[in-house]
């Protein structure tokens, strides 16, 4: 990805002037607990600390409070105990829009996200409402539905789109905020060979500039090929969290979470290699030092 | 999500077959407005509604509901009919051009009582009756099954187009839509959501069919129910005997003139 | 048991096909994976296959949709539907919207066929426990998650027991435990001589449940054959369809000159471990 897709995803929201300089913020999550009015505690005391520019995945069933924990981020919801910090900001004492200028949040099912009445419209409505120029909103959308390859129907309505394309709709809509945390909810669902790729480079050109990613997804290949953080979710908390080759090889964790590793690293194991490839060129040079070894 | 008033309470009332309630509140809607008496319909209000309320355990959720329902409406039948009711002879006060009659009183009192009556009436049946089990009972009896569904989809559907209205709001304020807490400028924020709001439902409508007829919605077999009505011979008798009351209700004062 | 031949379609008013010179045969009692990239025209396809294209959709049709025997374009949808079930994508929009519970939602077409009460009543409970979701059954179906309202609306299909059930990506909404679930399901189906069609991208799962796998692209199915051939054919990245990492692992590993070229592409979990293992022992 050139300098100039990665700067057009890139900038954090400022009404003045050009595009301004990148800021990463820290995302803080402290001991958070969350029950719904139904009384279901979705989320049972979490801690997390995120860096600026970390590439996190978040993986488990369904019902494991993934979605849950990320909503928190954004003020979607609010903890029933505990804090979250984005940057100096503590979540509670903003309202969701005032969050919006930090955390860009796609939502899994595009259409509750997608309102407007071309592609173009959609993607230039989040980048408007931060006050930006209209020369710049128009700069960003631009970018951003090239990033996921919709500049040949920009000026479709989004249903006429099928959902993959549409999914990609809602996440240039986001990219486009500049905000510089970006949570994605399983973005790959429905996604051809090339369509996941194209998201992969999106996730890549994002914190490449500087900007964190929090995805939440079951595609443990993409997990592990473009990821640089795993956390295992259960029953609401937290079972490991770390590097995927370190996370892979929990099974009792992964048991309890009903998460499988991905194909290369299973194949790696059973072989007997104690080497944890995440990907084929990986795998390949695993198997590459071995040859040569034996 | 609760798509409808229904109350679900275990009691006699709950348990009758949908279709006696519905005749049993027609009749009362056909007496009242058939006997204009007003001490007809507070019989009716003493001696039917409030017991089978009690029964149903359903009596506070009928007092507020009806309140809400008929306050605005008493207020103002009371005002308009007593205060400016032309036949008005027997005055009780007087302000200018307005005079509050005994005429004007008594008749707010014969509608009144009669609204009151079909409301209570009503709301009762809504709350003790479950559309779904209302729908399976009159397709039993040979409703077109199709009418049943609308009927029945609207009602569930309603709720889940007022869930999507609050999803995309909420997406659209995670991408900086400020939303200010008063109402009126929650509606002009909800404006521009509304068109693809609607065309997001024609395009599931169209997708829903699809699915519908995949089921065999289009089928023209007689259709079963997995859940029975409930049924008794008390009950077939008493819709037939309240059916002669509705009928004797308009036949009567009409042939011996007696009101 | 299915079988199109030279079948092209175009929707009403489109200018262009949607499909083109399209034939497809698939087995009684198999299951065939159909894999493309989004937009190849995957789901007109499965609506010929289930016949509501074009007794539903309209359009022009050409060429011979015969599904167990039956020319599905004369006769009626009803026909058409009594013989092939559809799953279609969005779960939420399978809900029928006149039911309360789960219950009674995987009970309305068996309602609608006039099936008798007992015997439904037996079927639900069947495919609820087939499917687990028995707790689900009391529960509203719109107070559900979209994973779990995607195996209601799997549930309310399979309990019709059509000859043939066609699927559009039914497990896009679940977790890699519901989705396995949902492939044993319907390997279990085919046993009892269910065909099955199911569009999906879930590559090694195809490649473990399927009898043969179908590739759409550019209007047409380009490529059919057993799931190990087709996934490891040189072509599929062209078509913009994935594989498993077992075969992009073989083909990188061939390019370095670690594996002969005469040693097959590993396409599974077991080929990936008998070839890189072999490989090893050779050296």
């Amino acid at each position: 990805m050139s300098r100039a897709d990665a700067e057009g995803v890139a900038p954090v929201a400022n009404t003045a002037g050009a595009d301004p300089v990148i800021v990463g913020m820290e995302v803080l999550i402290e001991d958070v607990r969350f029950s719904y009015p139904s009384g279901v505690e979705a989320v049972k005391g979490v801690s997390l600390s995120i860096r600026p520019g970390e590439r996190v995945a978040i993986v488990g069933q369904n019902g494991a409070g993934k979605t849950t924990l990320v909503r928190q981020l954004n003020g979607i919801f609010r903890p029933t105990s505990g804090r979250v910090q984005v940057g100096d900001w503590i979540t509670s004492e903003h309202t969701i829009a005032e969050l919006a200028t930090r955390v860009g949040y796609v939502f899994q099912n595009p259409d509750e996200q997608l309102f407007a009445r071309t592609v173009r419209a959609d993607v230039e409505f989040g980048p408007r409402n931060l006050g930006l120029d209209s020369a710049q909103v128009a700069r960003r959308a631009e970018t951003a539905i090239e990033a996921v390859g919709l500049s040949g129907v920009a000026d479709l309505h989004p249903h006429h789109l099928s959902l993959s394309e549409r999914k990609r709709v809602a996440l240039a809509g986001v990219v486009a905020m500049g905000t510089p945390v970006v949570v994605l909810d399983e973005p790959t669902t429905g996604q051809d060979a090339a369509g996941v790729d194209m998201i992969a480079q999106v996730v890549a050109a994002l914190t490449d500039a500087g900007r964190t990613v929090i995805a939440i997804t079951h595609d443990m290949e993409f997990c592990a090929e473009h990821f640089d953080r795993v956390i295992v979710m259960a029953g609401g908390q937290v079972l490991v969290d770390g590097h995927p080759r370190d996370v892979f090889v929990r099974d009792a964790e992964l048991d309890a979470a009903a998460v499988e590793p991905p194909q290369l690293t299973r194949l790696a194991r059973a072989l007997g290699w104690d080497d944890q490839p995440l990907s084929a060129e990986e795998f390949v040079g695993a198997f590459a030092r071995r040859g040569a070894h034996s | 999500m609760t798509s409808t008033l229904y109350l679900d309470r275990r009691s006699p009332v709950h348990r009758l077959n949908p279709v006696t309630k519905l005749v049993a509140m027609l009749t009362i809607v056909v007496i009242v407005f058939a006997v204009p008496l007003w001490w007809v319909a507070g019989l009716i209000v003493v001696g039917v509604v409030v017991p089978a309320a009690v029964v149903a355990h359903c009596g506070g959720r009928l007092l507020s509901l009806s309140l809400k329902l008929l306050l605005p409406i008493i207020v103002v039948l009371v005002l308009v009919q007593g205060l400016t009711f032309p036949g008005g002879k027997t005055v009780l006060a007087e302000w200018g051009v307005l005079a509050l009659t005994t005429e004007g009183l008594l008749f707010a009192l014969g509608i009144g009582s009669r609204i009151v009556c079909l409301v209570l009436t009503s709301v009762l049946f809504v709350l003790t009756t479950h559309p779904g089990d209302l729908m399976g009972a009159l397709t039993e009896r040979g409703m077109s099954p199709k009418f049943s569904y609308i009927i029945s989809s609207t009602l569930q559907l309603i709720p889940a187009f007022r869930d999507r209205a609050d999803g995309i709001l909420l997406a659209q304020q995670a991408r900086g839509l400020a939303v200010k807490g008063s109402p009126l400028a929650r509606v002009k924020v909800m404006m521009p959501l509304l068109g693809p709001l609607v065309l997001g439902m024609f395009t599931d409508v169209e997708e829903r069919s699809t699915a519908m007829e995949a089921r065999g919605f289009g089928s023209a077999a007689r259709r079963t129910a997995l859940i029975p009505v409930p049924d008794s011979t008390a009950q077939r008798v008493s819709r037939w005997l309240m059916l002669v009351l509705a009928v004797a209700a308009i036949v009567v004062p009409i042939v011996f003139g007696v009101l | 048991m299915i079988s199109l031949t030279d079948v092209s379609y175009a929707y009403p008013d489109a200018e262009a096909l949607t499909l083109e010179h399209v034939d497809l045969e698939v087995e009684r009692g198999s299951i065939a994976g159909i894999v493309g990239a989004s937009g190849a025209g995957k789901t007109t396809l499965a609506k010929i296959i289930a016949g509501f294209i074009p007794h539903a959709d309209g359009g022009e049709l050409s060429g011979t949709v015969r599904v167990d025997g039956r020319d599905l374009s004369t006769g009626s949808l009803v026909d058409a539907v009594s013989v092939v079930g559809l799953v279609i994508q969005n779960p939420f929009n399978q809900i029928s919207g006149a039911k309360y519970t789960v219950r009674e939602e995987i009970a309305f077409g068996l309602e609608n066929f006039g099936t008798p009460r007992d015997e439904m009543q037996r079927r639900v409970d069947e495919v609820a426990a087939l499917l687990r979701i028995e707790h689900l059954l009391d529960r509203s179906p719109y107070a559900l998650s979209g994973g779990q309202q995607q195996l209601v609306a799997i549930a309310s299909m399979i309990v019709l027991r059509t000859p043939v059930i066609v699927m559009d990506e039914p497990t896009a909404q679940l977790d890699p435990a519901g989705t396995r679930m949902v492939f044993d399901v319907l390997s279990a189906l085919r046993e009892t001589g269910i065909t099955i069609v199911i569009f999906e991208h879930k590559l090694e799962l195809l490649q473990q449940h399927a009898d043969r796998l179908h590739v759409v692209a550019d209007r047409s199915i380009v490529l059919s054959g057993a799931p190990d051939d087709v996934l490891a054919d040189d072509r599929l990245a062209q078509w913009a369809v994935g594989t498993t990492r077992y075969v992009t692992a073989g083909r990188l590993a061939r390019e370095r000159g670690l594996l002969p070229p005469e040693v097959p592409l590993p396409v599974s979990f077991e080929q990936a471990e008998r070839v890189f293992d072999r490989e090893r022992s050779v050296r």
